[in-house]
């Protein structure tokens, strides 16, 4: 039977047979080694690539005035990216993405082309174009959710806030200050990803949370602030001038209220501004102080002895210091006069005479112990020093305009601290701007105290100088046109040249300033105003007083400082009502919203439609016992007012709750990411902010029912610049 | 050649059963999220698979009742068709281009790769070489250079292409025939020592294999290319351990594996289903081999005998050869897993080439064991 096939082929194939055989066996040995013995390295380096961290952004801390209000919050906003792996057809996707992204198509072909696993299209896009991309759904292309930064009161307080970088990095101003307690920490997501960068599902995954950076809360005020730029603004209308300044602190503790710069710019976009506009002028800009700068003269002659307030000086017209003469501002000169009128005059040859009798180290002395010539420490970054020459190289021409503010370079700030220091018996506080850093769960991490720098001169001679300075703000001083009826204001003008671009001074260009504080007697206020290079009328006293006068009137008003002096009764304009004030700025197309608490819903309802306010009334109970927005807000007409009711305070605390524990979802729309967020938060419910602006969406909607905690999902988008 | 019918050989078609629904499962859990990603439908490449297989099983099916005497008449016929198609391949405009390779005729999704077809159309040639000329294989002049020519046109023509593996697979196979038809020891040892300067001329004149083979000797110093497949073929199975991470529980296969349901099968398996489901395989090819060479030994007659171990050793070989090159026991050349690896015309081809072996088995001359 075995011999259809020779025995050598049998033979050749059996031997076949065990060679591969053998070969199975090898590869079995192979995998042993790799299975077993090398098994656990294989299955390390594995792990080892396929783990990816993945950094997840800390919510950034909020920036609150003092008051709490919000001045720069997170919300989160939507990033585009792309895994150019998953992406067929890299025109098509970049057609149809271009016009949402708003990007060049060649571009973003190239983009998406990108031999990487991971690709950054644009970051932070708002939540209307988040949403087209999410219905494009393109293969290919993701939205990741990051944290953006939002101002939500726009250009308010620029220059104080500075703004933060698209990685949420604090770049200028107080974000960058005060960056390490804003920043908080990233944290990590670790998980199993696949080549392209997708988690696996299933997949090995740990979570390490970020830690989200600390509230700042500021010394400055919302209202103040926006009072202070209001009046600066219009300011800078009226006199066409090229910028300003202003600051308002509290003299008592250092802490500023108001600080304000114009031209200025809006962080929400600051890219698109000039960098000129960030800069914050009133710490970094030195200037020539001019007569403002005799304050520090005076207290310095005063503590001295040079001087009593009674002492009478000559003023012909003009003085001579060596072979050169300094003209008095009165170029008929003055005659004779005690020096309380001197400084009421602003009399140079006066203010000369007096620098002269304190010699230059003297005088020195005191320039450099109210702080001239060195950084305030204000909180803020980019502070100069100003240019204060040392007094060895002063020569008597130096001391004599140094005494009336010449030759000299200050900050404004410098200056404002120096006339608080006045205003505050002597003594020279830190200027500051944070009041205290909070933990995310409201723990105070840092709380700053008032500090006095140094006792610059006596409280007697501080007294004595208020008094005289109080001088100055009345119906025939120079700074008549600060003058409030009620107030005591104590103050004085400026005017300075510019120093031209080869020397001397620039013909026609001048600096109007005023600085000044309120009440006299129990300073809560210091003031003051610098305006650089106004067309027409240039003194201090006309266009930097009405300034002044605009931002402490009503800032007293806002701070409820009553008036400590007798008012004449024959003008009476104050007693016409509150609602007419109102009334009258309804017609500007901004309303101030008026308090309506405590009224009946009648009269809070009458309140409002006169003034083309809009009410919803939440809760029940006969008395307005909150509003939203507040009092003295400033909105656009046909603003809905949430007016909340109850008999008592009990009903506050539970929101408008009906009998089951449900409540009635407010409507937010047309509100401010800070409005919402208060109205939320009144009723107990949570909410998460989608975009910046102004509130388009809400969901749950208005008037549903829901249980205390629920989530509100409310959209923003920015509003349009028309309205 | 009228012989008495036997039924064909059961323990062979059920272990290639066993291999082509190890086949369907790897090539699903494989390929699933590749064909969601890119598809967008993760049944993707496993609905065609099962389309090959069913293909595939009536191609066996008839070349199983198909008188295997006929390719004996055939076989010039064969051989010269197979040239055509080869040469047909490489003109352009007619052969169909993927990644750089010319390997595909045909319109549409409906391609056959010649080189397939040159498979077994030169193993049927060469068994009728040899057993014609069954007394001339002694003599090198007469007996083995023509046939040795012939096969390296056909090597040349699928270099050409290239596809180095499935050369190198049908190199191999030949070579063996030769061996089994009872070629001197010294010739093939001759042929041998001939064979290794060319594969180093082969490997030297394309800078790709010469990366393939350094990435080979040391994957580590470019995790990047080359050495990245080795590597990631390495953490899939070295992950498996004794049992694997479960059926469908492969982490490599998303895109870190490359060709995760083609050449690299073998990984994501030994992935999945660990040491054990890997030594499985590797018995189930043993199995199949064993009983190849068994219906070779006894085929009715010496043509029967030649084919049926060309057919055994080609499919032994590829397997052997992709599971080396899988567990980094040689360098990387593209060539699939027979009867797992997701492809068409080679699953049809293997199939057919299955039936062929197991027609032979019908006519088998052993009795004692039924």
């Amino acid at each position: 039977m075995a011999g259809a096939v020779n025995i050598m082929v049998r033979r050749r194939i059996t031997a076949l047979f065990l060679i591969m055989g053998c070969i199975s066996f090898l590869l079995t040995f192979r995998l042993v080694w790799i299975q077993f013995i090398r098994s656990e390295y294989y299955q390390e380096e594995a792990l080892k690539q396929r783990m990816r961290e993945v950094q997840v952004e800390p919510k950034r801390g909020i920036i609150f005035d003092r008051n709490k209000k919000e001045l720069a919050v997170s919300a989160s906003a939507d990033s585009v990216f792309a895994v150019p792996a998953e992406i067929k057809n890299a025109h098509k996707t970049a057609e149809a993405l271009a016009e949402v992204v708003d990007m060049e198509v060649v571009y973003l072909e190239t983009l998406l082309s990108k031999k990487q696993s991971f690709v950054w299209i644009k970051r932070k896009i708002d939540d209307k174009n988040s949403q087209k991309i999410r219905s494009l759904d393109l293969d290919g292309i993701g939205l990741t959710e990051e944290s953006k930064r939002f101002y939500p009161n726009g250009t308010l307080a620029a220059q104080i806030l500075g703004f933060a970088g698209i990685d949420s990095q604090g770049l200028d101003g107080l974000e960058l200050y005060y960056d390490q307690y804003l920043r908080g920490a990233p944290g990590w997501i670790v998980a199993e990803r696949d080549a392209t960068g997708r988690k696996i599902p299933q997949g090995e995954q740990k979570y390490l949370p970020p830690k989200n950076g600390n509230d700042v809360i500021l010394t400055i005020d919302e209202v103040i602030q926006y009072i202070t730029e209001r009046e600066l603004s219009k300011a800078m209308q009226e006199t066409q001038a090229k910028s300003g300044t202003a600051i308002v602190m509290d003299p008592k503790t250092g802490g500023i209220l108001a600080l304000a710069n114009y031209p200025t710019y809006d962080p929400n976009h600051f890219g698109k501004y000039p960098q000129t506009s960030w800069r914050n002028a009133s710490i970094s800009n030195s200037y020539e102080p001019g007569s403002t700068f005799k304050t520090i003269t005076a207290a310095a002659a005063l503590e001295e002895g040079k001087t009593t307030i009674n002492d009478h000086f000559f003023c012909s017209g003009s003085i001579k210091v060596g072979p050169d003469r300094i003209k008095c501002s009165h170029t008929e000169g003055h005659g004779s006069q005690s020096f309380a009128d001197i400084v009421k005059n602003s009399c140079n040859p006066g203010f000369v005479t007096v620098g002269q009798r304190l010699g230059k180290d003297v005088f020195g002395k005191y320039i450099k112990a109210f702080g001239f010539g060195e950084k305030t420490g204000i909180d803020l970054p980019g502070e100069a020093k100003g240019i204060v020459r040392p007094p060895e190289q002063l020569r008597p021409i130096d001391v004599a305009t140094n005494s009336i503010g010449q030759g000299i370079a200050v900050t404004p700030i410098q200056l404002a601290v120096a006339v608080s220091a006045v205003a505050n018996n002597g003594k020279l506080m830190q200027p500051h701007l944070l009041k205290e850093v909070r933990s995310p769960d409201e723990k105070v991490i840092k709380k700053v105290t008032p500090t006095i720098v140094r006792q610059v001169i006596s409280q007697e001679t501080a007294k004595t100088l208020c008094e005289t300075l109080a001088g100055v703000v009345t119906k025939n001083g120079t700074g008549r046109n600060a003058v409030i009826e009620g107030y005591k204001i104590a103050g004085k003008t400026g005017t300075a040249q510019k120093p031209g671009p080869h020397g001397g001074y620039a013909p026609g260009k001048y600096v109007g300033s005023f600085v000044g504080f309120v009440p006299a007697d129990d300073p809560r206020l210091t003031v003051l105003v610098s305006i650089d290079e106004p067309k027409g009328a240039y003194y201090g006293g006309t266009v930097a007083a009405p300034v002044v006068r605009e931002i402490m009137r009503d800032s007293l008003q806002y701070l409820g400082i009553p008036p400590s002096e007798p008012i004449d009764n024959d003008k009476g304009q104050n007693n016409t009502g509150e609602s007419s004030q109102y009334l009258e700025e309804s017609l500007n197309r901004t309303i101030h919203v008026p308090p309506l608490t405590d009224l009946s819903i009648v009269e809070a309802r009458q309140m409002a439609k006169l003034l083309g306010l809009k009410v919803q009334i939440m809760g029940e109970g006969s008395k307005v016992v909150n509003q939203i927005p507040k009092a003295n807000v400033r909105v656009v007409p046909d603003t809905t007012i949430i007016l909340y009711l109850g008999d008592e305070q009990k009903n506050m605390a539970q929101g408008n709750t009906d009998q089951k524990g449900k409540m009635e979802v407010p409507d937010v729309t047309g509100k401010t990411i800070r409005d919402v967020a208060e109205i939320i938060s009144y009723e107990s419910m949570d909410i998460n902010i989608h975009g910046s602006g102004i509130a388009v969406r809400q969901k749950p909607h208005a008037g549903e029912k829901v249980n205390q905690g629920t989530l509100v999902e409310v959209w923003f988008e920015p509003p349009s610049v028309h309205e | 050649m009228s012989g008495r019918r036997r039924d064909p050989d059961y323990v062979l078609y059920l272990t290639v059963v066993i291999l082509l629904g190890f086949g369907i499962v790897m090539v699903f859990s494989a390929s699933s999220i590749k064909s969601f990603v890119r598809y967008g439908d993760s049944y993707h490449f496993l609905k065609r698979q099962i389309i090959w297989v069913v293909i595939g099983l009536i191609a066996m099916t008839f070349t199983m009742k198909v008188n295997y005497q006929i390719y004996r008449r055939m076989a010039k016929p064969i051989l010269y068709t197979t040239i055509a198609l080869l040469v047909l391949v490489l003109i352009p405009g007619v052969g169909k281009e993927i990644n750089g390779s010319q390997r595909w005729l045909g319109y549409g999704s409906l391609t056959v790769q010649p080189s397939e077809i040159a498979k077994l159309g030169i193993i049927i040639f060469m068994a009728k070489y040899f057993s014609d000329k069954e007394e001339k294989m002694q003599n090198f002049m007469h007996g083995l250079l023509p046939p040795l020519l012939v096969l390296g046109v056909i090597f040349g023509l699928i270099l050409k292409q290239p596809d180095l593996g499935t050369a190198l697979a049908i190199a191999g196979s030949v070579f063996i025939m030769l061996f089994a038809a009872g070629a001197r020891i010294g010739h093939l040892a001759f042929l041998a020592s001939l064979s290794l300067p060319a594969v180093g001329a082969m490997i030297w004149l394309e800078p790709y294999r010469m990366r393939r083979l350094t990435a080979f000797l040391n994957p580590q110093a470019d995790p990047q290319d080359s050495g990245f497949q080795i590597l990631q073929s390495l953490y899939a199975i070295g992950s498996g351990g004794l049992v694997g991470l479960g059926l469908g529980r492969s982490r490599q296969k998303f895109f870190y594996l490359p060709e995760q349901h083609t050449d690299f099968i073998f990984a994501v398996l030994g992935e999945e289903l660990g040491f054990i489901g890997a030594v499985t395989i590797i018995l189930l090819f043993f199995l199949f081999l064993w009983r190849g060479y068994k219906i070779a030994i006894y085929s009715r007659d010496t043509f029967g005998s030649i084919l049926a171990v060309g057919i055994t050793s080609l499919i032994g070989l590829q397997a052997a050869m992709n599971i080396a090159i899988v567990t980094s026991s040689m360098p990387v050349t593209g060539i699939p897993l027979p009867f797992i690896s997701y492809g068409g015309s080679s699953l049809v081809i293997t199939l057919a080439g299955v039936g062929l072996l197991l027609n032979i088995s019908k006519f088998s001359i052993h009795q004692a064991r039924k």
